[in-house]
C-alpha cells in the first residue's frame, strides 16, 4: 500500500504527515537538490525509482520554483500494511523562497539518523555557494553529474578544482560511472596476454562522445593506469617519454561516448556504437588485427549508475587517482 | 599458442593493467567451455540461460567458446537453434536478441558422439584446438559433466584418452565440473573419485552444488563473520537448538526413474543440506578463500557424531507421500508418479538429528529435515537461542518465547528475528514480535540464479562454492548407516503422510522426544 499527501511546508505539517508511517528497513538518506526546472521532472524521476528499489528516506530540495510553497509527503509500502511496515518515505519540498538556515533545518529534522546520507546535487555546477556549503556537511557521499546538461568540459573542471580543495569528501560522478562498460571494453582487447605489450606502445587516444567529461575521464584513466603524465593541457608523455595524444571530438548525443580508438605503434583498437545503442562493435585493425566482436552497453541509464554509486560504499581510488591526473591535463 | 599464454590461468587477468581497480577486475581467462549431456533437460533450463546471461552481463572472457556434447545428431546450426530455443524459454532477461545473439552464437558448436567412443573425444579435442586457433581460447579447457552420474567416470576415461586430460594441456589449464549427485553411497562415491582423480587433480575438479550458488547461502557467512554481535551467542551457551528445512511443494515430476534410487536422504540431505549445516556451524575460516573455508566446513563435519544403529530409529524418520492437496489442488501419491514403482519404498521425506562433537557445539542438537510434496515451499535455517535464565516480566499467561534468528533461502531471501516486546498499555503483557529483512526490498536487486554465479567462479578458478571431495566423502559417511538400516528395513507403513501436509508423524515423535518440535512450514 502506498500513502501519498500534499501539506503546507512548514516542519510541522509534514512531521505530521510523516508519523503516520513507520519504516522497517531504511538504507539511507538521499537528499536531492534541484533548480534546473528543464531538469527537474528528469531528476525527480530517477529519484523516484532509486527509491522505489531501496528503503530510504529521500528528501527533495525543489529550488526551480516549479512547486506553489507547499510539500508532498509520500510513503511506500510493503504489502498491505505500509501502516507499519514502509519500506520507503518521500519528502519533496518547495524550498525556492527560503534561505539555507530553512533548508538546513529540514535536512536536520527530517532525515534517519544512524544510516547514511547521500547528497545528490544536481545543480549544473559544484560551486561555492551557501545552499552547498551548508548542506555537504550533513552527506556522507557528494554525488554529482560533470556532464549533466552540458557537453563542454566546465563541469568536470570545477569538479576537479573541487575535489583539490575537498579531498576527503567521499565523491561520486555519474559521468564516471558512465564510461565503466568503455573500460572493460578497452581492458579486454589486452585480456590477450600476446596484445599486452601494445599498452605501452599507444601513441594517441582518440575519442568522440556527446560531452566532455566521459572522454576526459578515459583518457584520465588510461594515464593513470599506464603511467602516462600530463604535462599541459591535454599533453600526454608515456613512461619512455614519448607524447600520447588526446584526442576529443563531439559527436552524439549528450552524456554518450559514441566511438573511441587506440592507436598503438602497431595496430588500431576500434570500438563503436552500433545502430542499437545499447552495444558496442570492438575490432583490431593492423598487425595485430582481431575479427570484430559486440558487446552490450549494459547498465548505463542513470538510475543504474545512481544505484552502483550508492551501493559503493567508501572512497573510489581509482576515480580519485584519475581526478588527479586531470588536475593538470586541464590546466 | 605463446609461452605467456600459457602461464594465463594465474595472471591472465591480474598482469592486465588496465583490469585493477575495475568492478570486472575477476573476469575469466579466455576458455572453451564443453557441455557433456548438451541436449538435456538441465541444459536447456539452466546451464545454456545462464551462458548467455553471463554474457549479456559481460562477465564472460572475450574469447570464449562453448562447445555441446551429447549422442543426438545435430549440426552446429541445429545446436545454436536449440540453445537459442533455450534461451528464449528458460532466460530470466527474456528472449535472445540481435545483434548479441548472432555474436554469441558463432561461438557455440557442437559434437555428436557416443561416449563409449574415443574417435568422438578426439574429435571434441579437435573443435577445441580450433576454438584455440580461431576464437583465442588460450588453450583454457572447462568441462561440464551435465550427464547422468552413472557416465561421470566413463567421461572423465575417455577424457584422458582422447588427450584431452591437464596432463595432455601443459599450455593451459583443464578443470571439470561434475554435478550432484556425486556417487550414490560411500562406496560409489569413492570409486568415482578414484576414477577422476586419476586423471584430474582436486584443486582442478569442481562438485557443483547449486545450492551454495544461492544468495542467501552465502550469506551465512556474511551474517556470521561479518557482523560482532553474533558469534558471541554463536555457541552451546546460548543456542538451544538448530533446525534445517528444505521443504519442497513439487513431487518428483519428470525425474522419477532417478528419484526412486535416491530419495531424500540421498538427494537431499547429504548434499545441500549438509552444506547448510557446515556453513552454519563451522568455525572463523583464517581467510576467505577456498581452502580456508572448505577446511572448516570440513573439520565441522568431521565433528558430526556417527549415528549408532541402534539410534537410528530415534533419531531419524522417513516418510513418503500419498495423495493429497497441493495449493487446492488434487495431487497422486508417491508411487503413482512416473517411473516410480509401484511397491517403491524409497523416503520422500527423511529427518534427521545429529550432534556435532566439539567445543561450540556440545548438546545442542541439530534438526535437518527434507521432503517433496509438504504444505509450503520453504528452505530455511532456524537458531533458536535458550529460554530466559529468569522471568521478569510478563503477566500470568503470557507465553516468552525463545528468541528465534532465521535464515530465509526460499523462497523468501532474508533474515528474520523473533524477540519479544512489551505490548502497549498499563500492563506489562509481552508478545513475541519478529523483524524482518527482505534481500530483494533490502539491495533493490534481484539475485543472479545459482547456476550464473558458479559458472563464472569456475571459469575464474574460485573453488569457494564447490565441494571439496573430503567434505563429500564425510557426509557420505554421516548418512551411511542410515540409509543402511532403512535398506535393510523397508517401512510398512508407506505411504505415510498425505501431499500437502507437514510431514510424516515420525518425525514429529523424532523430535517431541528431544523436547522440541517442528517449525510450521
Amino acid at each position: 500500500m502506498n500513502r501519498e499527501a500534499t501539506v503546507g511546508a512548514s516542519l510541522d505539517a509534514i512531521t505530521s504527515e510523516l508519523s503516520h508511517t513507520g519504516k522497517s528497513t531504511s538504507t539511507l538518506n538521499l537528499v536531492v537538490w534541484i533548480d534546473d526546472p528543464d531538469r527537474r521532472d528528469w531528476i525527480v524521476e530517477r529519484a523516484g525509482r532509486l527509491a522505489s528499489k531501496h528503503p530510504s528516506f529521500t528528501l527533495i530540495l525543489d529550488h526551480t520554483g516549479k512547486r506553489k510553497g507547499d510539500a508532498t509527503v509520500s510513503a511506500q509500502g510493503r504489502g498491505d500494511d505500509a501502516q507499519t511496515s514502509a519500506q520507503g518515505e518521500r519528502v519533496d519540498i518547495d524550498v525556492a523562497g527560503l534561505d539555507t538556515a530553512a533548508i538546513e533545518s529540514y535536512v536536520n529534522a527530517l532525515c534517519a539518523a544512524g544510516v547514511p546520507t547521500v547528497l545528490w546535487w544536481s545543480g549544473a555546477r559544484v560551486e561555492s555557494r551557501p545552499i552547498f556549503e551548508v548542506l555537504l556537511p550533513h552527506a556522507g557521499m557528494l554525488l554529482v553529474d560533470s556532464s549533466g546538461a552540458l557537453r563542454d568540459e566546465s563541469g568536470i573542471a570545477r569538479l576537479v578544482a573541487f575535489h583539490r580543495t575537498h579531498a576527503d569528501v567521499v565523491l561520486r560522478d555519474l559521468a564516471w560511472l558512465r564510461i565503466g562498460p568503455w573500460q572493460d571494453m578497452i581492458a579486454g582487447f589486452f585480456d590477450d596476454p600476446a596484445l599486452r605489450q601494445e599498452l605501452f606502445s599507444i601513441r594517441r587516444l582518440y575519442v568522440a562522445s556527446g560531452s566532455a567529461s566521459e572522454a576526459l575521464y578515459l583518457g584520465g584513466w588510461l594515464a593513470t593506469r599506464l603511467g602516462w603524465t600530463a604535462t599541459a593541457h591535454e599533453h600526454l608523455i608515456d613512461r619512455s617519454g614519448k607524447p600520447v595524444a588526446l584526442v576529443r571530438e563531439r559527436e552524439g548525443e549528450i552524456r554518450r561516448i559514441q566511438r573511441i580508438c587506440l592507436d598503438s605503434e602497431t595496430s588500431w583498437y576500434h570500438g563503436e556504437v552500433t545502430a542499437n545503442a545499447h552495444v558496442v562493435k570492438v575490432w583490431s585493425e593492423g598487425e595485430k588485427a582481431r575479427e570484430p566482436r559486440l558487446f552490450p552497453l549494459r547498465a548505463i541509464d542513470n538510475t543504474s549508475l545512481l544505484e552502483r554509486a550508492i551501493l559503493e560504499s567508501g572512497t573510489d581510488e581509482l576515480f580519485e587517482q584519475t581526478l588527479r591526473t586531470l588536475e593538470t591535463l586541464l590546466e | 599458442m605463446t609461452a605467456t599464454a600459457a602461464q594465463s590461468s594465474g595472471d591472465g587477468v591480474a598482469a592486465n593493467p588496465l583490469r585493477e581497480g575495475l568492478s570486472s577486475s575477476r573476469i575469466a581467462d579466455p576458455c572453451s567451455i564443453t557441455f557433456f549431456g548438451a541436449t538435456g533437460d538441465l541444459m536447456k533450463r539452466m546451464l545454456m540461460p545462464a551462458m548467455w546471461n553471463l554474457r549479456l552481463e559481460d562477465l564472460l572472457p572475450s574469447n570464449f567458446a562453448i562447445v555441446g556434447f551429447s549422442r543426438t545428431e545435430m549440426t552446429d546450426d541445429e545446436f545454436r537453434a536449440d540453445m537459442r530455443d533455450s534461451i528464449d524459454q528458460f532466460s530470466r532477461t527474456g528472449k535472445a536478441t540481435e545483434p548479441l545473439w548472432s555474436d554469441f552464437a558463432k561461438r557455440l558448436s557442437y559434437v555428436s558422439g557416443d561416449f563409449d567412443d574415443t574417435a568422438c573425444f578426439h574429435k571434441l579435442r579437435e573443435a577445441l584446438e580450433r576454438n584455440d586457433k580461431e576464437l583465442g581460447t588460450a588453450g583454457n579447457r572447462l568441462f561440464y559433466l551435465s550427464t547422468p552420474p552413472s557416465i561421470f567416470a566413463k567421461i572423465v576415461d575417455q577424457l584422458e584418452k582422447g588427450g584431452l586430460g591437464p596432463a595432455d594441456n601443459p599450455q593451459g589449464w583443464t578443470r571439470i565440473i561434475i554435478e550432484k549427485p556425486f556417487g550414490t553411497d560411500l562406496e560409489s562415491a569413492r570409486a568415482l573419485q578414484a576414477e577422476v582423480q586419476k586423471v584430474f587433480p582436486e584443486k582442478q575438479i569442481y562438485r557443483i552444488d547449486h545450492y551454495l550458488g544461492k544468495e542467501p547461502v552465502q550469506d551465512i557467512m556474511a551474517l556470521r563473520f561479518a557482523n560482532i554481535i553474533f558469534e558471541p551467542i554463536w555457541n552451546r551457551r546460548y543456542v538451544d537448538s538448530v533446525q534445517i528445512t528444505a521443504a519442497e511443494t513439487v513431487g518428483v515430476e519428470l525425474r522419477g526413474g532417478y528419484y526412486d534410487n535416491a530419495g531424500a536422504l540421498r538427494d537431499m540431505i547429504q548434499n545441500h543440506v549438509m552444506n547448510l549445516l557446515a556453513l552454519v556451524a563451522m568455525e572463523p575460516p583464517v581467510a576467505a578463500d577456498a581452502d580456508a573455508i572448505r577446511d572448516e566446513k570440513y573439520k565441522l563435519l568431521r565433528a558430526v557424531r556417527p549415528i549408532e544403529s541402534d539410534r537410528i530409529s530415534l533419531d531419524a524418520a522417513r516418510g513418503q507421500y500419498g495423495r493429497g492437496t497441493i495449493n487446492g489442488v488434487p495431487v497422486v501419491a508417491y508411487r503413482e508418479e512416473p517411473d516410480v514403482r509401484p511397491d517403491s519404498n524409497t523416503e520422500t521425506y527423511a529427518a534427521v538429528q545429529l550432534w556435532i562433537d566439539n567445543w561450540r557445539w556440545a548438546d545442542v542438537p541439530f534438526f535437518l529435515r527434507s521432503g517433496k510434496r509438504l504444505a509450503r515451499k520453504n528452505s530455511e535455517v532456524a537458531i533458536r537461542f535458550r529460554s530466559l535464565p529468569h522471568r521478569l516480566f510478563g503477566e500470568v499467561g503470557d507465553a516468552l518465547d525463545n528468541n528465534v534468528l532465521i535464515m530465509k533461502i526460499q523462497p523468501e531471501e532474508g533474515i528474520s528475528l523473533g524477540f519479544n516486546a512489551k505490548v502497549p498499555g498499563p500492563k506489562m503483557h509481552i508478545r513475541s514480535v519478529s523483524m524482518d529483512f527482505n534481500y530483494g526490498s533490502g539491495f533493490g536487486v534481484v539475485s543472479a540464479p545459482a547456476y550464473e554465479r558458479l559458472i563464472g567462479d569456475a571459469m575464474r578458478g574460485d573453488a569457494t562454492l564447490f565441494t571439496r571431495w573430503d567434505a563429500v566423502e564425510t557426509a557420505w559417511q554421516i548418512v551411511m548407516p542410515i540409509l543402511d538400516f532403512w535398506q535393510g528395513n523397508p517401512d510398512g507403513d508407506f505411504p505415510n503422510y498425505a501431499a500437502g501436509s507437514q510431514g510424516p508423524a515420525g518425525a514429529d515423535r523424532m523430535i517431541e522426544m528431544a523436547g522440541n518440535e517442528w517449525r510450521k512450514l
